[in-house]
């Protein structure tokens, strides 16, 4: 490859140039950027150092997403690379990276919360629903017991997640290293981080 | 009785002391919401869930003891800022050498270069000559108002960048002669 992660070819902190005394060593090797994009599911398995695995994602289509605030994690599919903190090229290539901001399919979290609390997420489409609902409260049969469970089960959705669900897209970020472990996951941004989120993400446009 | 007449003082405001200077602070952010971050990620401390449903206390900030004996300043407990590198509420430990200097140079973000002197021995001649040393230290803005002169304690700790393996642990200000302050030695 020729890349290497020595820091014998830099100046030192005094500034003096060092003389090369050896050749590079394999143990101080790097290897090429993952660079994961969007797409049919394509692993690599790297052999490396110890003879451990490291699997490199190609492409990556979907991924295990938590909603923190209501503590559970769904597989998803993942729509598309909306911000990246370090460079603007990533998002319009589409690059899976730890750190970037990526919308993710909604419909398992809106499912899981609809069992739960038997109530409609989106606001538009609560309003829209509040007619249905009250006819076709048993759109799954509950026994009187589970029922009573879920009108008890209290739940708060914060307003700018809410809106989100209208859509079908949540804004998530990811906290794997895809180009490491192979797995593009993360959390569905929530609260100050989502404000400062959607802020830059506006600012782009 | 002598009847004082009190003039009216105008309430002079005393304009806020802060520094406007944004300079990539990302603490800027913290101090109203219209305030213009520079930095392009959002800045919290990993090991604190701000978006629990139940919210124990507004801001919760994680923060740590460094061990041997070195308290961990009032304003890293209370502040706003979000250092990883910071030895009280990042991501450090401090092992291995605890060294002190003095303060050489504030100029870079968050890090500062430390002068160390010695005395070298030359047996020849049986004499000492001087010389130093200087080491970069990772700075917390934990510690407010270090100055050039001041002396600093660091320890060691993890490789932070190509020449910092320091972080600043203890801060004394420098002291000017001829102050009434009383010099504990």
């Amino acid at each position: 490859m020729g890349i290497s992660r020595d820091s014998r070819h830099k100046r030192s902190h005094t500034g003096a140039k060092r003389a090369q005394y050896r050749k590079k060593r394999k143990f101080e090797l790097g290897r090429q950027a993952a660079g994961t994009k969007l797409g049919a599911k394509r692993i690599h398995e790297v052999r490396v150092r110890g003879g451990n695995k490291k699997y490199r994602a190609m492409r990556l289509e979907a991924g295990t997403y938590s909603w923190g605030s209501e503590s559970i994690s769904r597989a998803t599919r993942i729509v598309s690379v909306v911000y990246n903190a370090s460079n603007n090229e990533l998002v319009r290539t589409n690059t899976l990276v730890k750190g970037a901001i990526v919308q993710i399919d909604a419909t398992p979290f809106r499912q899981w919360y609809e069992n739960r609390y038997a109530q409609v997420l989106g606001k538009k489409k609560r309003q829209a629903a509040e007619d249905e609902a009250k006819a076709a409260e048993g759109d799954k049969p509950r026994s009187k017991r589970a029922l009573a469970k879920c009108l008890a089960r209290k739940s708060t959705v914060e307003s700018a997640v809410d809106d989100q669900f209208v859509s079908g897209r949540l804004y998530a970020i990811v906290t794997s290293r895809p180009g490491q472990s192979g797995r593009c996951d993360g959390y569905i941004l929530e609260g100050k981080e989502l404000d400062f989120y959607l802020r830059k993400i506006r600012s782009k446009k | 009785m002598i009847g004082f007449l009190c003039p009216a003082w105008s309430l002079v405001t005393k304009l806020a002391d802060s520094e406007y200077t944004t300079d990539g602070d990302p603490d800027f952010e913290s101090v109203s919401h219209l305030a213009i971050s520079t930095e392009r990620s959002f800045q919290k401390q990993d090991a604190v869930f701000l978006n629990a449903k139940s919210v124990s206390k507004k801001n919760a900030r994680w923060h740590k003891d460094i061990g041997l004996g070195f308290k961990t300043p009032a304003e890293a407990i209370s502040g706003t800022y979000i250092d990883k590198k910071c030895p009280f509420t990042g991501n450090v430990s401090i092992r291995g050498r605890i060294l002190s200097g003095v303060v050489k140079s504030t100029k870079m973000k968050r890090t500062i270069i430390v002068r160390r002197e010695y005395l070298h021995y030359i047996t020849k001649y049986q004499r000492y000559e001087k010389r130093h040393k200087n080491i970069a230290a990772h700075l917390s803005p934990a510690f407010i108002g270090v100055e050039v002169g001041d002396i600093v304690t660091v320890g060691q700790c993890r490789p932070l960048s190509k020449t910092i393996r320091f972080n600043v642990i203890k801060h004394q200000k420098k002291q000017v002669k001829g102050s009434k302050r009383f010099q504990k030695f």
